[in-house]
Order: C-alpha cells, then sequence, then structure tokens
C-alpha cells in the first residue's frame, strides 16, 4: 500500500517537475485523437451514406412473352423466395407503358396505340447484406434460373464504382489510423522518455538505494495512460463542442455511440500504457 | 564465511574500464559489529571497491559476499535485496533531486513497504538526531555539503540497514563539521552496524571497533 502511494505521489511529481512535457504530450495527443476522431465520424458519414445510396438498388427481372398471366403467380413466388430477395413488385405491359410515357410523352408512342411491345416485369429489392457485387451476381444466377425469366437489369457498373470508392475509404481509413497510431505512441513515448531524462540523477540513486525497474517505471506507466485517455476524452469534448454549433443540411454526420467511445477510451489507455513502457523501458533494465 | 561474516572479498581481480589492472588478488573480510576503515590514494580503487560491494559492477574473478550472499551479474533481486540492506553515504551515494529531505530519508522504508506509521516515527528520530527538522521538507538543491552528508547518514540508518559504507567522508570540511560527522560515525560504530569507511585521509586512530587497511598496488594491505 505504502508502495502505491509513492508510485502514485511519483506520477503527480512528474507532472509537477515538468508540466511543460507533461502539457505539451497531452496537447499533441490530444490534437491526434481529435484528427483520428474527426477521421472516424467521416468514414461512418460515408458509409452510412454508401448504405443509403445502395439501398435504393433494385433490379428488373424480365419476364418471357410466352409465359402465360396464370404462370405469374408462381414465377413471382420462385423468385421471392431466392434468399436476399426482400420485396417484389410486379410490373404489368400497361404499367410499363404509362411509366415509358411518363418518362418520354406520348408523342413517340404514335403507332402503338393497340401493340405493347414492351414487357412484364418484376422490380426486385434486397436484404442490405445482399447489396454487395458478389451478392447480386450469386441473386442474378439464381434468378435467371427461374424458369419464364427472360433476362435481368440492374445498375452494375454503378455498383462496382461504388464498391471501390468504399474500399478506396476504408483502405485510406485504415493507413490513416495505423499512422496516427504511429504517431501517438512515438509522441507519447518521447514525453515520457524527456521526463525521464530530467530524473535519470534521482532514478540512479534509488536504484542504489535497491529500486527495481518495476518500481521506477510504474508511476510512467500510470502517467502514460491518464495522459492518453484524458486526451482521448478532451479530443471527444471537443468535437460534441462543435457538433451543435456547425449544421450540415445535406449530410448526416454519424457519430460514434457512447458505448463506441469509451470502448475507443479504453484503447487510448492500451496505447498510453504501451507508450509509456517505450518511454521507460531503458529504465528496467538494470 | 562464518554467520558473523558481513562482508568477504576473496581473490578478486579487477580491470578498469580503460584496462587496468584495479584489483590484483584482492582479499577483505568484515565481520559483524566491525568497522574498516580503507584509505587509498585517488585513483587506487576506492569507488571500485564500493560499486563491488553494491553489486554495480563485477570481479573479473574472485568472488565477492555481502550479508551472506554471493554477487554475481544477473542475479537482479539479490542485488537489490542487498542494497536495500546497505546504507551508502558520499561517493556515488546522493539524494534524489526530486525528493524532499524527509522523502530521501524514508526512501528504504518506502522500498521496504513499512508502514506509514512507523515511517513517521522513524524519520522524526532521524530528523531530531541530526537536526534536521527545519530542513525536512527542503529540496537537494538548497541544502548545504554538510546538510547532504546528514541526510545520507540518516538515510543509511533510518531501516536499521546491517552495513553502511561511508565514502570520503570529511574530506574537505572545517574543523567543527568534520567532528560533527565523525562524533556520528563513532556513534554508528558503537550502535553495532558493520562500517566500511573509504577515505584518502587517514582517520584518528580511536575509532572503535575498527580494522584498519589501506588499498597498495591493487591490494588491500
Amino acid at each position: 500500500m505504502i508502495r502505491i502511494n509513492h508510485i502514485l505521489k511519483e506520477f503527480f511529481r512528474n507532472l509537477y517537475r515538468n508540466p511543460g512535457t507533461a502539457f505539451g504530450g497531452f496537447l499533441s495527443m490530444a490534437l491526434l485523437f481529435v484528427l483520428f476522431d474527426l477521421f472516424w465520424i467521416a468514414a461512418g458519414t460515408s458509409d452510412r451514406f454508401y448504405d443509403e445510396l445502395l439501398s435504393d438498388l433494385k433490379m428488373e427481372v424480365f419476364i418471357s412473352e410466352g409465359v402465360s398471366d396464370s404462370s405469374l403467380a408462381a414465377t413471382r413466388q420462385a423468385v421471392a423466395s431466392i434468399p436476399g430477395i426482400r420485396e417484389t413488385e410486379y410490373i404489368s405491359k400497361s404499367d410499363a407503358r404509362r411509366e415509358l410515357e411518363t418518362l418520354v410523352g406520348i408523342d413517340l408512342l404514335i403507332g402503338y396505340d393497340t401493340v405493347n411491345p414492351l414487357p412484364r416485369s418484376y422490380i426486385v429489392s434486397f436484404e442490405p447484406e445482399y447489396l454487395t457485387i458478389d451478392g447480386l451476381t450469386g441473386i442474378e444466377g439464381r434468378v435467371l434460373g427461374v424458369g419464364g425469366v427472360s433476362h435481368v437489369y440492374y445498375s452494375r457498373s454503378w455498383l462496382e464504382k461504388a464498391e471501390d470508392a468504399k474500399r478506396v475509404i476504408s483502405e485510406v481509413g485504415i493507413a490513416l489510423g495505423v499512422v496516427i497510431l504511429l504517431a501517438l505512441l512515438i509522441s507519447s513515448a518521447n514525453n515520457m522518455r524527456l521526463m525521464t531524462r530530467a530524473r535519470a540523477v534521482g532514478f540512479e540513486q534509488m536504484r542504489l538505494q535497491g529500486a527495481g525497474g518495476v518500481f521506477l517505471a510504474f508511476p510512467f506507466l500510470i502517467e502514460g495512460l491518464i495522459i492518453s485517455v484524458f486526451s482521448a476524452g478532451v479530443g471527444w469534448l471537443v468535437i460534441f463542442y462543435f457538433k451543435d454549433r456547425v449544421d450540415f443540411t445535406r449530410v448526416e454526420i454519424i457519430y460514434p455511440s457512447v458505448d463506441q467511445i469509451l470502448l475507443f477510451c479504453a484503447g487510448a489507455a492500451v496505447v498510453g500504457v504501451v507508450s509509456g513502457y517505450l518511454g521507460i523501458r531503458r529504465l528496467l533494465r538494470f | 564465511m562464518s554467520d558473523r561474516t558481513v562482508v568477504q572479498l576473496s581473490n578478486v581481480f579487477l580491470k578498469s574500464d580503460r584496462g587496468f589492472e584495479v584489483f590484483k588478488d584482492l582479499n577483505f573480510e568484515l565481520q559483524a559489529e566491525r568497522s574498516a576503515i580503507i584509505t587509498g590514494a585517488a585513483g587506487s580503487g576506492k569507488s571500485l571497491l564500493v560499486e563491488l560491494l553494491i553489486g554495480r559492477r563485477f570481479a573479473d574473478s574472485g568472488s565477492v559476499e555481502v550479508l551472506g550472499q554471493l554477487l554475481r551479474p544477473r542475479k537482479k533481486r539479490l542485488i537489490k535485496r542487498i542494497r536495500r540492506q546497505i546504507g551508502g553515504v558520499g561517493g556515488i551515494f546522493g539524494l534524489v533531486p526530486s525528493f524532499t529531505v524527509a522523502e530521501n530519508i524514508t526512501f528504504p522504508l518506502v522500498l521496504a513497504a513499512e508502514r506509514k506509521r512507523v515511517q513517521k516515527e522513524r524519520l522524526f528520530k532521524m530528523l531530531t538526531e541530526f537536526s534536521l527538522l527545519k530542513q525536512a521538507g527542503t529540496y537537494p538543491d538548497r541544502l548545504t555539503r554538510v546538510e547532504h552528508t546528514l541526510v545520507q547518514l540518516a538515510r543509511a540508518t533510518v531501516g536499521n540497514q546491517p552495513l553502511v559504507i561511508i565514502d570520503e567522508p570529511l574530506a574537505g570540511l572545517d574543523q567543527k563539521t568534520y567532528q560533527r560527522i565523525y562524533d556520528y560515525m563513532v556513534k554508528l560504530a558503537l550502535s553495532g552496524r558493520s562500517m566500511i569507511i573509504l577515505s584518502a585521509e587517514s582517520l584518528p586512530t580511536d575509532f572503535p571497533n575498527t580494522s584498519r587497511y589501506t588499498i597498495e598496488n591493487g591490494m588491500l594491505v
């Protein structure tokens, strides 16, 4: 217990004796955390935006001319039972014609008053987890296997581009996350190293009295942990302070949940301890 | 090594960092409740001897036993334990600059995980004994040289350490201060502790329970 008191006292002594280094460390870490938070929010927002765009994606399933109206129910049932398909909406020839009239006007349809060459179709919507190239390719194959289906259409090239964009965002996110994490580790470890150097004489004396490496290093591990968690917390406070002061009317900004932020702070604590260890590892050598 | 032997150096050979042979077949034994005054010229190896005794340096050959334990490299725990039982004054032993006088004195008790009450009692005793009550909250950079030495002496004895090593305790002191420190060392010698005093100058001959040695040509004579 006495040792724990001493270790805690040492932690505050470090802050008291080297306030500039501690404050500099806190500030640089808080800035890096804010940067990380902003990128996290941007990634979450773009993800939601992408999901909303994809949720509008539908497939048109065209029915062969030879299929009788009485067989349509069976065809529709077969299509609807394919895993990943959420809803099917039937478009009759006359519905298709009305749709076409809405799109191109009646002038172009002169001469087709009695003849309607437009095919019957189903407009199919999907479960969110199937809204990928692989998912839709699988569904396309199974739909084409249903008797009476002539062909299908959906915006495959758009989906490919959207998936590419999402992958690039995710890769850049990971790379930036790693860079920020490294910067955090190096910055924090350097602060610890500065503090240990400032107290090198004292450490040597404590060693001569029989203090062990862990005894000497522990206050710095605590310091790394507390400064890191505090910086992470302050980073989020800054973000939420500006949340209510900046308006985005076109895009809904997605903020992480409280649980995610708490988990993030726990992660920051681990980063703090690791950086504390990196900063003082020389102390642990006898 | 008998039960009463506190320090035993047998056939110790040691080269300095520059390759100069400092100790050539050094032998030395110190019994419990006895003191040894070791004199030697500057550069004779007095400080290296201290480093050998606290496991900061190891002999090239021969053995160094302190408080019944053979000091060897890589025995970190053992060395830590031994160091906690040795009080050090002067030479390589200094004060921790970021600790107050009171914290410096009680540090051996902190390492020994003594209770707060015990720490306070012993601290008060030491501060009174060494007339350091006014300096209890002072940092070492505000202390005089004599006060430094007194704080180190207090720290070296606060935990009833069985062995006290004092390196150049009286060098350059005025007569009054010399007498004050000397009297305290005599008191320590009479208290039943074992002491090793290293000095470039010879000390008065009336020092109690003492054997005298000189380091000459890498040997203790």
